[in-house]
Parts: C-alpha cells; structure tokens; sequence
C-alpha cells in the first residue's frame, strides 16, 4: 500500500547524515569557487567594471548576505515563499508581508546526486534541484515556508511530488492555450486559490492597499528593470553577464533595495554612454541568447565562452525566463479596487508569458514575436538557440523559430548541452565558429 | 406636486454639477493632463461648453424665449446656408440636444428623423426643401464620420462625458465594473443597427403624408410628439432638459407641461419613457462602463460611415498595431471601456472596430513601447509607450 511508504521516503533514499553533510561542505565549497570564478571573469573582460556591480556581486552570492538577511527576518517572524517558475505571483507574496525568492537550481554538481533517482532523460535543472534538496544545499530552499511550483512542463510536476517529502509544494496549472478565454478564467481561480494559501500561511490579508503597494512596488522595479534593458539596446555599455547577474539577483534581493541598486547602476552607464566609455568594442558582434533558462552560478558556462571568445561576442539580449523576462513585463490596472488588481496579476503572469509550454492554433506567436522584435531592436547579429538536454518545449520549437530567422536572415545556432563542465572546451570551438562568422558577417 | 418635483430635482442636480465640477477640476488639476484619460475628460468638458455656448455667453443679442423663462436662444451655427435659412443649423453626430437651450448645433439623429417628416416642400420656417436639408444633414453625417469617426463619442460627445463622470463616481467608490458577456455585448452591438432602421422607417412611415400624401396621423398634439420617434425614447432629451430646469437655464414648469396626460406619459420635453430610459442607463453605466455606447444608434450611425465597406479606407482616424510588440498581455482587453476584444484578438495593422470609441485608454495603458498608435491619415500621433516612465 502506498500509504505506508513514510512521506519524506518516496522518492529520495535515506541517506547517512555524514554522507549528506560531506557532500554539501564539498559542493558548497566548490560552488563558492565557482561563483567567485566567474565574477573574476566578468572583471577580467570588462576593465572599468562600475562600483555598484559590487553590490550585485555579494548578493549573487547564495551562502552569504541575503543568506543571512532571509535568516534574520524569518526570525523575526516574516514568512519566505520560494518559487521555482516565473508564473507564481510575486505581487501577492510581497503583499502578504512574505518574502519572494526563487529556488530554482543551477548547480552542476547536485544534478549529478539527482541522477541518482531521476532518469537523465530529464531536464537537468529538475535533477539539480532535487539533487540540492538531498543535500540541503540551497539556502532558499531550505528557508522557504512553502514553495509554488506551477506546473509548466513534465519535469516541474513530478519535481513537486518529491519536494513535497520535504516542503509544502503549492501547485499552479497554467492552462496550455492561452488565448482560449476559459483559460483565463481558470487561471485566475488558481490565483485566488494561491492567495488564499498565501494569507492562510502569512496571517496576513491581502488588501487593496497592501496588494496597491505591492503592485507599485513591483512596477518601479520594471521601471529600473527596463531601463537597464534600454541602455543595451545601443553601442554596448554593460556586459551581457553583468546585465545577466543584475536581472537574475532580483529573483532573491530584496525588491526595493535591487532597485534603488538598478537605478545607481543606469545612472553611471547613461554617464559612460556620454563619455563613448564602452564595456567592448562597439563593433562587437551583438548576441542574443534564447532557450532554457540559465541559472546562476553554473550555467554561466555559455555566457562566459561567448564573451571572452575570440573574436568576442557581446550578449545584448535574451530570451530567457531568468533573464530578460524576468520583470520586463509590468501589471497594468485600470481601477484599483481588488478584484480589477487580482485580475490584472492574473493576466500579468499568464497572457504575458512567452513560455513554450504554450500551444495554440497560430502556434506560440508570442514568443516567436519577442523573439523578432528584440532581434530588430537591439540590432542583433546572431542568435544562439540554447537547449539544456531535457528540455524538449524548448528543442521543439526549434525548427519553428530557425525558419522564421532565417527568413529574416539572422543566422541561428543550435547550442545543446548538458549541467556539465567537460564540454567547454568543445563549446569554445563551436561557439568561436559561430562568432567569427558573425563578424565576417558584418564586415562585409 | 409637480412643483415639489422640480423643485427637489433642481436642488439635487444643481448641487450633484457643482459636486461633479470640483470633482472634475481636482481630478484635472492633480494630473495636470500628463495622463491621456485628464486630457480626455478636459476636452470632454470644453466640447459640452461649446455645444452649449449659448447658455455660457448668455442671450446676447438675441431676445429671449417667453415660454422658456429666462432661457438664453440657441446660439446655433449655420443657421444660413448659402443665402437660404436653415434654422435648425448643422449638425453634428453627437448628442447636442434640440430640445435643450443653448445649443450650437443639432444632433442629427434628430434632423434626419425631422426632416424626412412632415413635408419635403418649403415652407415659411425653411427655405430649402426636405430633400435638400435631408441631404445636408446627411452629407455632414458622412462627412464628418469619416473625418473623426466615433473620436466624436470618445472625446466630445456629453453624454459620454455623463458616462464617464459616473465611471470616475464608482471608482472613487471603489466598486468594480461589471463586465458584460462577449455574447450580451454582440447583442448590444447588433441592436443598434435595428434600432437606427426602425427609428427610420417608422419615421418614413410617418412621414408618408410627404411622400405620398397618405396621412396616418393627424396633425393633433399627439401627432406632433410622435413625429420623432427616437426623441421619445432617448436616454439624453430628459437628462438635458432636467440638467438646464435644474440649473434654470430653462422653465421646467412650462417644460414638464407640454405633455399628454399624466405625468409627461407623452410629451414635447420629456417622456415617461425617456425617464425611465434614462433611469436604466444611468444606473446601468454606473456598474457598466459606457453602456450606452454599446447601444448607441448615433454611433452606429458614425461607425456604419467610418468603419465597414469602403468608407473603413476612407475614414482618417485609426487605431493600428504592430504585432510584433505584442505580447497579448491582455491589458488593451480589460482596460477598455466598451470592451473591444479587436484591438487584442486582431493580428496587427488597422485595429479600429465598430464599437470603439477612439477614447485610446489602450495605447494609454499599453506597456509596450510602439505596438499601438493612434494614426491620423496614415501619420501616427500617439504610440503606446512606456507608461511606468510617467510615474515621477
């Protein structure tokens, strides 16, 4: 009978305590070494690199400042919810008083200790996480009260079986067309449902103006968000992993702080803009990244290689749901009474969303859309297609997006790969291939 | 009795305008028309001070009207056509009441049905023929839907201005609007057309005694109110003729009795029916945003001229689109006030639909810089931009 398989034993075998403290003091450490490796690297490509990326660089680091932030004030009594999908209503959470951080996972090392109950069909990203859960690695999890998972793929709905041995797993199903209009009514049941859970949790109501002050809250982060956006669409001014670290540290930071933090940093590029001070050269070729989302500290891999390549590339924008996507999109309310609120929340996080978890009959224009403007807008010469084995939403619409580039005569590569470091130097290769045809590109 | 009513009418609505104006100037003054919606409601209240300049500038010049009290005249223009008297003046697609004092223009609803009925010859009031001042009022129709189109109901038009001013009531109440069906709304949509043809046609068959000399009503008083069969059953008449008896810009006494029977059961200035209309709308709109236009045969009428056939090429005003910055977040959709699903369903170019009301809450409210614009002869003249930049 299932019922007698203890909860916490379903999926994840039991481990020795030692084992599980030695392999996260090992992980941990090489995790801090990576982390600190790869801002040496950013530093190292951009020379005048500006003060306040200081800041950006402590709170990307997971076992450190906001780390022990999130410990004080769930001391002190606040709630932390953790989310792993960008479709969980950051506006609710922040209007209950609790604290939003994202607890997806981008650990090399823990996909390896997930493999150990999941096949390595899936998704790494999902691997890791578990992986990370079986050795409490990630301090987000491990404080979280309680975690959405919107279920937006295969991997994602199991993935909230096995956390749930563990944690208090709050389920979302984005309906899979969304244009269909009973598909926003739907949604926005699960809204409500999930703002119950969230109120029920934190003691707090969610009220017209805690909820008002959350939305504004958020929408001036857009506001900064944007504005860093904006400042890459010209001759590039930042690097793409810096504007990568910046955007993905506001999925843990404390909001407001990110971005009064966000604004400094626009204030001192608009200032080099003027002075011609480039982060490289301005004839750099101009990438844009698209595909499975890319999550701190490991997954920099690609990042690295396409910026310190030679010739070097430059990524001015992505497509990705942890990065440019993050909190481009901003809730829009019409009258500020609750109900017009929620439903604009509802709409914000799902109609806005270009996941490829969509389907409809026009196929999922949406992103295709993006897609074609930030082509046109930030001038991009070339597009890298990034696929992390497992992620087959993503690999599957690839054959539609190539067609359409190419029609638009953008050259595109297919780059997939794996929660691995042995292929880094394979990928070098392919990828200064594909930068220094770029280059021929334009050139001529 | 009837006294105490108007009295107690007068009292509320005058006391209700002065409430609405503070409103309205507070409102204005905090947004300072950094917003496109201030703008609007601005111009909103400019445009009913001109269709009603004559009670602003007073009876200058012009000698007053005994029944009406101390009414100031219409101050209507083009009340000379080309040497010829045409006292009714122009006329404009939008509801600047005749029955009200003061105005500078005529509702064409009003003038189409007046004209088709009782004769086509002249007479001693007009010089021109019915046929002729049919197709002058008609020709401004066409004319002036294809120049403005429904602009005219967004941005001029005072019963949308009631509309609104109600809309910005229930927000400062803090009670949501209730949205109507797409199926309600269709319904709504195609009713309209049938309430122009059967406002025309009962005005043709009423007016047979012109074309064909077949008399169905005899000239008596009853005949007199029946000849403009929309007047009797339009939500606007009695909302002006009550605003102006309220503020006594007009004799409500000597309005209230040019009636039929009991309690304006049928009458000149008002109509039991017109009340009851009126009730429902204005309860209606107060839940629903800009009801009426969704039913409005004068929108019809401009949307039939500027947005099907080969008039849709014609007309100057568009909304457009481009697709490619849309991420269908919906915002365009639920910010609407006459819930026009065309601007989010169609795939990009020319986005104007029949019921939109060019009011541009959605390029306003649109957070994608460039996807709508608002284009005046192929010149784009608004676009959607990022609207969190407005904040500070």
């Amino acid at each position: 009978m299932a019922s007698e398989i203890e909860k916490g034993t379903r999926y994840i075998p039991e481990m020795a305590q030692n084992e599980i403290d030695e392999l996260r003091s090992s992980i941990k450490a090489a995790s801090i070494k990576v982390m600190e490796e790869n801002i040496a690297r950013m530093k190292k490509t951009w020379k005048n690199r500006p003060k306040t990326m200081e800041y950006f660089d402590e709170i990307s680091n997971f076992f450190g400042r906001r780390e022990k932030e999130i410990r004080e004030q769930k001391e002190a009594g606040k709630k932390v919810i953790g989310y792993s999908c960008m479709f969980a209503p950051i506006e609710l959470i922040l209007a209950a008083g609790a604290i939003p951080v994202r607890v997806g996972s981008g650990w090399y090392d823990t996909a390896k200790l997930g493999d150990r109950i999941m096949p390595v069909e899936v998704c790494p990203v999902i691997r890791s996480t578990v992986g990370a859960k079986m050795v409490s690695l990630s301090p987000y999890l491990e404080l979280s009260d309680a975690i959405i998972n919107p279920l937006t793929c295969d991997g994602r709905t199991k993935l909230s079986e096995i956390l749930s041995d563990y944690k208090t797993i709050w389920y979302m199903t984005p309906p899979r067309v969304k244009d269909d209009p009973h598909a926003l009514t739907a949604w926005k049941e699960e809204i409500q449902v999930i703002k119950g859970k969230i109120e029920k949790l934190t003691g707090n109501k969610i009220t017209r103006k805690n909820l008002k002050d959350a939305i504004e809250l958020m929408q001036k982060a857009t506001k900064a968000f944007r504005r860093l956006q904006g400042l890459r669409k010209g001759a590039p001014v930042i690097t793409g992993r810096d504007a990568m670290l910046v955007n993905q540290t506001s999925l843990w930071d404390d909001i407001e702080r990110w971005t009064q933090k966000t604004n400094e940093l626009c204030d001192e590029l608009e200032k080099r803009l003027e002075q011609k001070e480039y982060a490289c050269y301005p004839d750099t070729p101009r990438v844009m990244i698209t595909g499975t989302p890319m999550i701190w500290p490991d997954s920099w891999k690609v990042p690295n290689i396409i910026e310190e390549s030679n010739p070097q590339g430059v990524l001015v924008v992505d497509e990705l749901c942890t990065g440019d996507r993050i909190l481009y999109d901003p809730v829009g309310v019409d009258e500020w009474t609750i109900k017009d609120m929620l439903d604009a929340v509802s709409e914000r996080y799902l109609m806005a969303s270009t996941c490829p978890c969509f389907t409809s009959e026009h196929g999922n224009e949406d992103r295709v859309n993006w897609i074609m403007d930030r082509i046109k807008e930030y001038k991009v010469d070339g597009v890298i297609y990034y696929v992390i084995r497992g992620c087959i939403l993503y690999a599957m619409e690839y054959a539609r997006i190539k067609r359409i580039l190419d029609r638009m005569n953008i050259p595109v590569y297919y780059l997939d790969t794996e929660y691995t470091r042995q292929d880094v130097g394979q990928m070098k290769t392919r990828i200064e291939a594909f930068l220094e045809m770029l280059e021929a590109r334009i050139d001529i | 009795m009837l006294e105490i009513i108007a009295e107690t009418l007068r009292t509320t609505i005058a006391v209700g305008l002065i409430l609405a104006g503070i409103l309205t100037i507070l409102i204005w003054v905090r947004n300072l028309t950094k917003k496109l919606s201030a703008l609007r409601l601005f111009i909103q209240t400019v445009s009913v001070a001109v269709i009603f300049l004559g009670l602003i500038i007073g009876p200058f010049g012009l000698a007053e009207w005994a029944y009406l009290g101390s009414a100031p005249k219409d101050i209507v223009i083009g009340t000379n056509i080309l040497g010829s008297p045409y006292p009714d003046g122009l006329s404009v697609p939008t509801f600047a009441c005749y029955y009200a004092s003061g105005r500078t223009t005529t509702c064409v609803i009003w003038q189409l049905q007046s004209y088709i009925f009782p004769d086509w010859s002249t007479s001693s009031v007009y010089l021109t023929t019915g046929l002729e001042r049919l197709a002058i009022a008609f020709g401004l129709l066409v004319i002036i839907s294809i120049v403005f189109g429904r602009f005219l109901c967004g941005w001029i038009c005072p019963f949308g201005l009631y509309m609104d001013l109600l809309t910005r009531l229930r927000n400062a109440l803090k009670i949501r609007h209730w949205t109507l069906s797409e199926r309600v709304n269709e319904g709504l949509r195609q009713s309209r057309y049938l309430i122009i043809a059967a406002f025309l046609i009962l005005s043709v068959i009423l007016g047979m005694r012109a074309i064909a000399g077949v008399e169905l009503i005899s000239e008596s008083e009853l005949g007199r109110y029946l000849e403009l069969p929309f007047c009797q059953v339009c939500p606007v008449k009695p909302l002006f003729v009550l605003v102006e008896g309220g503020l006594g810009f007009m004799n409500l006494d000597y309005a209230l009795s040019q009636t039929m029977g009991d309690f304006a059961l049928t009458g000149w200035y008002l109509t039991s029916i017109n009340i009851i209309i009126l009730g429902v709308v204005t309860a209606g709109s107060f839940m629903v945003r800009r009801l009426w236009c969704r039913i409005c045969p004068l929108g019809g009428l401009i949307a039939l001229f500027s947005r099907f056939g080969p008039f849709k090429r014609l007309s100057l005003i568009k909304l457009t689109k481009v697709e490619e910055k849309c991420t269908k977040c919906g915002i365009c959709k639920r910010v609407c006030p006459p819930q026009v699903t065309e601007v989010y369903e169609k795939k990009g170019d020319d986005v104007t639909a029949s019921d939109c009301i060019l009011c541009f809450r959605c390029v306003e409210m649109c957070p994608y810089e460039g996807c709508l614009k608002v284009e005046v002869a192929g010149k784009p003249i608004y676009k959607s931009k990022n609207w969190l930049k407005e904040e500070e």
